[in-house]
C-alpha cells in the first residue's frame, strides 16, 4: 500500500509578482527563485504537517540560472564591482533554498538542469525510500530576452509546483486540499500541474 | 538505500593534481598542493590570485567539454573491461556542474569568438546529453546541479538509477572550471583567501577557486569482480538558515550525515575516516568542527580534506574528493590535509596534517555543503 | 559636509531592494543588523558596494566598515567624513 498523492498544484508567471506578498526581503531574490518561491506559496500548503526535516524538494530549471548568470556577470564592470547578492543566485539550487529558508524545510533537495520528465518519479522515489513524507516539485522556466538569444530559445517567466505525499494510511486522512492519485506513467509534471490548477478553479 | 548492489568499477580525473588517476594518487601520499597564483587573476576585479589549475592545452572557448571529456574518457578506459559486458541501452549519465560552460558566456559578453558547441555548453543539461551520445551511454541521463553539493548528488542519483533497474552501469561526471564569473562571484562576497585556502587552519580566512573535470563509472555489483567499492548510503538535507552562510550549530550536516548512516545500516563508531569539505572559510569550518561533534563526540575518527591540493572544484568536488576516498581504501592509507599547519580551536583532534601509510579502511565518510544551504553525506564501504 | 539621511534611507531601501518600507519608515537610530532593520552579511557586502558608486568610499576591510554599518547615522557620519573631496 504505497500510494503516492499529489496534494495540489499551481502555475505562476512574472504577471502574479507584483501582487505577492512573500516576506520584507522578496524583492532580493532573484527572478527564478521569486517564481519558485511564489508557486509553492500558491500551494497553500500547512507544513506544520509533516516533520521538517521530511519533507523533501525536487526542482527543475530548464535553462540553470543563466537569467541571473547574464545579470550578474553584465555588472562586472561596475563601479564596486558585481552584486554579491546576484552571485548567490546564479545556481538553480538556489531557489530550493529560498523556498526552504522560507517554510523552515530541512528534508533532502535534488535540483536538476533540464525539463521537468524526472520531477515527479524522483520525488516520489524520495517518499517510497522513506526519505521524506512529502515532496514539492518545482518547475522553473526563465529565460530573460538576453538569454533568449543566446540559447536560441523561446523567452519564459514561468513556474509550476506540486507537493507529493504519502496517504496517512492508519486515519486515512488527507493532510490538505483534494488528492489526486499518483501514477506511474506521470512524467509531464507541466500539465498536470495546469490541469490540476485548472479544476481547482474550476470547481 | 537498501542493501548496496552499486560499485565503482573506474575512475578518471584533470585537476591541479595533473592529469590522471595516477599523479593524483602520487600528489595524495606526498600531501602536495596544486595551489598556484594565476596571472589572469591578477587585477583588482579579483580578491586573490591563488587557484588550482588543470594542466594542459585548453580549448579556451570549450574548456567544460574539455575536463569532462578527458576524464570520462580515462575512467571508461580503466572499467573497459566491465563496461565491454554492458551494452549502451543500459548505461546512463548524471552530470554534476555548477556552471558547465560559463566561458561562453564571458566570450558572447565581450564580442569574442565563440563556437556554436560552445555556446551550446553553456547549458548543462546539453552537455551532459553530449558527454552522453560520445562516451556510449544511451540510458538515462540526468543533470544535477545542487552547488557544492552537485558531485556527491550526482552519486547518489547514480546508485539509484542502477538500483531502480533504469541502468546496469552510469558515468557519474563533474566539471567545474576556473572563469572569471566564479573568481568574480567570490571575491564580491569576499569568499576567497589571498593567501591560498588553508582549511581547519587557526588562519584561514577563505576559500580558493579549483578546476576539474573527473568521472567515476558505478556498475551494478554482478558485473564487477570481488573487492570493489560499495556506495553504502547517502543522506541529504538543508540547512534551511540563509542563502550564503551555514546554519551555525551544524545541524543541518550533522541530519544529512545521520541520515547516511541509517540508509547504510551503520553506527558512526564504523567510519574509519571523514573526508571533510572544509573549504576554509571562517563560517565553513567551524560549522563542519560542530557537525563532527554532534555525530561522532569525542570519538572522531581521523579527518582529511583536499581542498588545499585542489581548490573548491564546486560541481566538481564531489566526484574527485569521493575518488580521493578511492584512493585512500585501495592503497590502504590515509591522505593528510594539505596547507593545514596550526589546527584551529574547536576543530576535531583527529584532523591529519600529514598521510599516514598502512591502514586498512573499511567504511569512508564523504562530507560536502553548499549555497541554498545544501548538505551532503556519502559513505563508501570496501569488503 | 552633512549628508541627508532621507536620500541614504532611500539608497539603501533601492540598492537592498526593500519592499513595502519607505524612508520615513527608518529610524536615523535604529540598527540596520541584527535586529532593527535586520540585514544580514550579504547586505552588509552590498552597503559596501553602495558607499563605493554613489559616494566614491572604498572600504578595504569589512571590519572598517562595522561600526560605521551600526545604524543609518553613524553611516551618514562616516560617508560625511570619508567621501572624497568634490
Amino acid at each position: 500500500m504505497n500510494k503516492i498523492f499529489i496534494a495540489a498544484a499551481a502555475v505562476v508567471s512574472s504577471a502574479d509578482l507584483p501582487a505577492a506578498r512573500l516576506g520584507p526581503r522578496f524583492g532580493r531574490l532573484d527572478l527564478q527563485s521569486r517564481l519558485a518561491l511564489l508557486a509553492v506559496a500558491s500551494l497553500k500548503i500547512n507544513f506544520g504537517g509533516f516533520a521538517r526535516d521530511r519533507t523533501g524538494i525536487c526542482l527543475a530549471a530548464s535553462a540553470g540560472s543563466l537569467t541571473t548568470d547574464f545579470n550578474f556577470w553584465q555588472g562586472r564592470d561596475s563601479v564596486g564591482g558585481p552584486s554579491p547578492t546576484l552571485f548567490a543566485y546564479t545556481l538553480p539550487s538556489s531557489a530550493a533554498g529560498e523556498i526552504a529558508i522560507h517554510f523552515g524545510l530541512t528534508g533532502p533537495n535534488l535540483c536538476f538542469v533540464g525539463d521537468d520528465k524526472n520531477l515527479l518519479s524522483e520525488a516520489a522515489d524520495l517518499i517510497r525510500r522513506d526519505e521524506a513524507d512529502g515532496c514539492l516539485c518545482v518547475f522553473c522556466e526563465v529565460v530573460s530576452a538576453e538569454v533568449a538569444k543566446i540559447i536560441s530559445s523561446p523567452p519564459a517567466a514561468t513556474a509550476c509546483a506540486l507537493f507529493l505525499q504519502r496517504m496517512n494510511l492508519e486515519t486515512g486522512v488527507a493532510i490538505s486540499g483534494s488528492l489526486h492519485e499518483l501514477q506511474e506513467f506521470d512524467r509531464d509534471m507541466k500539465s498536470r500541474c495546469a490541469l490540476i490548477s485548472r479544476t481547482k478553479s474550476a470547481g | 538505500m537498501r542493501e548496496s548492489r552499486v560499485v565503482i568499477a573506474g575512475c578518471g580525473a584533470i585537476s591541479a593534481a595533473g592529469c590522471g588517476i595516477g599523479p593524483l594518487y602520487a600528489a595524495l601520499k606526498k600531501n602536495l598542493s596544486g595551489l598556484r597564483p594565476l596571472e589572469k587573476f591578477d587585477s583588482p576585479r579579483f580578491q586573490s590570485k591563488m587557484a588550482g589549475a588543470a594542466p594542459g592545452i585548453f580549448d579556451d572557448e570549450n574548456p567544460a567539454w574539455f575536463l569532462a571529456a578527458e576524464a570520462l574518457q580515462q575512467a571508461r578506459e580503466s572499467a573497459r573491461q566491465i563496461l565491454a559486458e554492458i551494452p549502451a541501452e543500459r548505461t546512463g549519465l548524471v552530470l554534476a556542474t555548477t556552471k558547465a560552460n560559463i566561458a561562453a558566456l564571458e566570450r558572447i559578453s565581450e564580442n569574442r569568438p565563440c563556437s556554436v558547441i560552445a555556446r551550446r555548453h553553456l547549458q548543462a543539461n546539453l552537455l551532459a546529453e553530449d558527454l552522453a551520445k560520445n562516451f556510449g551511454a544511451r540510458g538515462p541521463v540526468q543533470t544535477v546541479s545542487v552547488a557544492c553539493v552537485s558531485g556527491l548528488a550526482a552519486i547518489s542519483q547514480g546508485e539509484k538509477l542502477i538500483q531502480r533497474g533504469e541502468a546496469d552501469a552510469v558515468f557519474i561526471v563533474g566539471v567545474d572550471c576556473l572563469s572569471e564569473f566564479v573568481v568574480a562571484g567570490f571575491s564580491a562576497l569576499k569568499a576567497l583567501d589571498p593567501a591560498g585556502c588553508r582549511p581547519f587552519d587557526a588562519a584561514r580566512c577563505g576559500l580558493s577557486p579549483g578546476e576539474a573535470g573527473t568521472a567515476i563509472v558505478l556498475v551494478r555489483e554482478n558485473f564487477a569482480a570481488d573487492g570493489k567499492i560499495k556506495i553504502r548510503g547517502f543522506g541529504g538535507s538543508n540547512d534551511a538558515n540563509h542563502l550564503t552562510g551555514p546554519s551555525r550549530d551544524g545541524s543541518g550536516l550533522a541530519q544529512a550525515v545521520r541520515s547516511a548512516l541509517k540508509s547504510a545500516n551503520l553506527p558512526p563508531d564504523e567510519i574509519d575516516f571523514v573526508h571533510a569539505h572544509g573549504t576554509g572559510t571562517s563560517y565553513n569550518d567551524a560549522m563542519e568542527s560542530l557537525a563532527l561533534k554532534t555525530v561522532f563526540g569525542d570519538a572522531c575518527p581521523p579527518v582529511i580534506g583536499a581542498k588545499g591540493m585542489l581548490g573548491h572544484t564546486l560541481g566538481a568536488a564531489g566526484v574527485i574528493e569521493t575518488i580521493c576516498c578511492v584512493l585512500a581504501m585501495q592503497n590502504d592509507f590515509l591522505p593528510g590535509t594539505p596547507r593545514l599547519s596550526v589546527l584551529a580551536e574547536g576543530a576535531p583532534k583527529s584532523l591529519l596534517r600529514e598521510p599516514r601509510f598502512g591502514v586498512r579502511l573499511k567504511n569512508v565518510l564523504k562530507l560536502n555543503t553548499g549555497f541554498g544551504g545544501m548538505n551532503g553525506a556519502l559513505i563508501l564501504s570496501h569488503e | 559636509m552633512q549628508i541627508s539621511t532621507h536620500e541614504l534611507k532611500s539608497k539603501i531601501i533601492e540598492a537592498l531592494k526593500l519592499q513595502d518600507i519607505t524612508p520615513e519608515q527608518i529610524d536615523d537610530d535604529a540598527p540596520l543588523f541584527g535586529t532593527g532593520l535586520g540585514l544580514d552579511s550579504i547586505d552588509a557586502l552590498e552597503l559596501v558596494v553602495l558607499l563605493e558608486k554613489d559616494y566614491g568610499i572604498v572600504i578595504k576591510d569589512i571590519e572598517e566598515g562595522r561600526p560605521a554599518f551600526r545604524s543609518v547615522k553613524t553611516l551618514a557620519e562616516f560617508i560625511a567624513a570619508k567621501r572624497p573631496a568634490a
